[in-house]
């Protein structure tokens, strides 16, 4: 009798299947993420306002950030180029002010683990990963400086880029 | 799952015959043993086999094929040397990746015989241990990226194919199992095993989820795994022993 109860025992076991659920802070792919300083003061965190960022791509997307320092842009994986404008203080047409940021990069597939499967992580190019240039109407840059951190993009961890302005 | 639960029941159910003609037996040996004193005959000799799970299967499963040879040596009146080799190539389709592990393995150990045979049966409820080395390749087939942003076009199923070679591992597992012997050096047998991984080499940029001899490895280091055996048994050598008398004097 003790046998079959080990026996049953066994049996409960073989059943049994871990809820492998993709935890989705540690795998997803990546973004850059940009933090903006204070041109003046390059260590004092600037609040951006009315910052309308948009990308052109198959599926057009516009967002507008205001009060915060720090944003997040998604990378196009399918291609090895992503161009984002920026334009600050979007609202008033007087002071708007529009400069591209283009990151040109190599995308690579980084296996997570079974529930999540692969996620992309990006490297900058060395010599071209990130390109500004004015918009369209040659208003001057907003953008005094930036630095890129790190040309990894493997997670969302840290700050990649830092925009001084 | 769907056929986890079915191969528990039809465990259970050969585990049900098994004690009932076991039943039957005994009573009929009980009397005989009452009128006459007879020595009892140990057998001594190799038992080899095929585990019929794999072999089957490898029938109705489109994405398995797989064999297992089970092989044991009586060497004293409780233990034998056991051993399991076998080949397995299996595609299994996860919701995020797709993969087909190949590759052969061999176990090796001891089992433990903890029952007590009535005069002329030679059955076995029995613990064992083995250690299992496995040797395979894994082909990632296909895979999903993991991108919640939705700015972008969507990369879908990226088909992939690449091949790691080289891969290992090696386990310790746990055996419990009962062996019947239905005819004349004929048995038929099932055991559950509980494993664990001692060392696991990993391809680079993807996980051993799988690998031969194991089973799945993605619920932490422990696996679980059964065979269902039928064997022969290739008598080499017997021993007689005589009962003891003390007991019939009193």
């Amino acid at each position: 009798m003790k046998k079959i109860i080990l026996f049953l025992v066994f049996i409960s076991l073989l059943g049994c299947e871990k809820d492998d659920i993709c935890d989705e802070t540690q795998s997803v792919t990546p973004r850059v993420i940009i933090e903006f300083y204070d041109a003046s003061q390059p260590s004092i965190l600037k609040n951006v306002t009315n910052l309308e960022v948009h990308t052109e791509n198959e599926i057009d997307t516009t967002v507008v950030f205001t009060g915060v320092s720090k944003i997040k842009l998604p990378l196009n994986p399918i291609l090895q180029t992503t161009t984002y404008t920026l334009k600050l203080n979007s609202t008033i047409v007087a002071s708007a002010n529009t400069d591209v940021l283009t990151f040109n990069y190599a995308t690579k597939q980084l296996y997570v683990s079974r529930a999540c499967g692969f996620k992309n992580v990006y490297e900058l190019n060395t010599s071209n990963g990130v390109i500004r240039t004015d918009g369209t109407i040659n208003d001057g840059f907003w953008i005094q400086d930036f630095d890129v951190i790190t040309n990894k993009i493997n997670n969302e961890d840290e700050v990649h880029i830092k925009i001084y302005f | 799952m769907k056929y986890t639960l079915k191969y528990t029941f039809s465990l259970l159910l050969i585990l049900c015959s098994l004690t009932i003609n076991a039943q039957e037996i005994t009573n009929a040996e009980t009397t005989t043993a009452k009128d006459t004193i007879s020595p009892k005959i140990e057998r001594f000799g190799l038992r080899v086999g095929v585990d019929l799970f794999k072999l089957s299967r490898s029938f109705y499963e489109k994405n398995y094929k797989g064999i297992e040879f089970v092989g044991d040596y009586r060497l004293t009146k409780r233990y034998f040397v056991a051993a399991e080799i076998g080949n397995e190539n299996k595609t299994q389709d996860e919701d995020r990746e797709n993969f087909t592990t190949k590759g052969t393995y061999i176990k090796a150990g001891f089992d433990y015989n903890a029952y007590e045979n009535w005069l002329g049966m030679h059955n076995m409820i029995y613990l064992g241990l083995r250690y299992g080395v496995s040797s395979f390749s894994q082909t990632l087939n296909s895979y999903k990226i993991y991108n919640p942003t939705t700015n972008f076009p969507e990369q879908g199923v990226i088909q992939s194919g690449e091949k790691f070679n080289g891969l290992s591992a090696q386990w310790v597992e746990v055996v419990a199992g009962v062996k019947a012997e239905i005819f004349t050096n004929l048995y038929v047998g099932f055991s559950l095993r509980l494993n664990r991984i001692v060392s696991n080499k990993q391809p680079n940029n993807f996980e051993n989820l799988y690998f031969p001899g194991f089973n799945r490895t993605y619920s932490g280091d422990f696996g679980a795994g059964f065979n269902y055996t039928v064997s022969y048994f290739i008598p080499l050598y017997k021993t007689t022993t005589k009962i003891k008398e003390t007991k019939k004097k009193k």
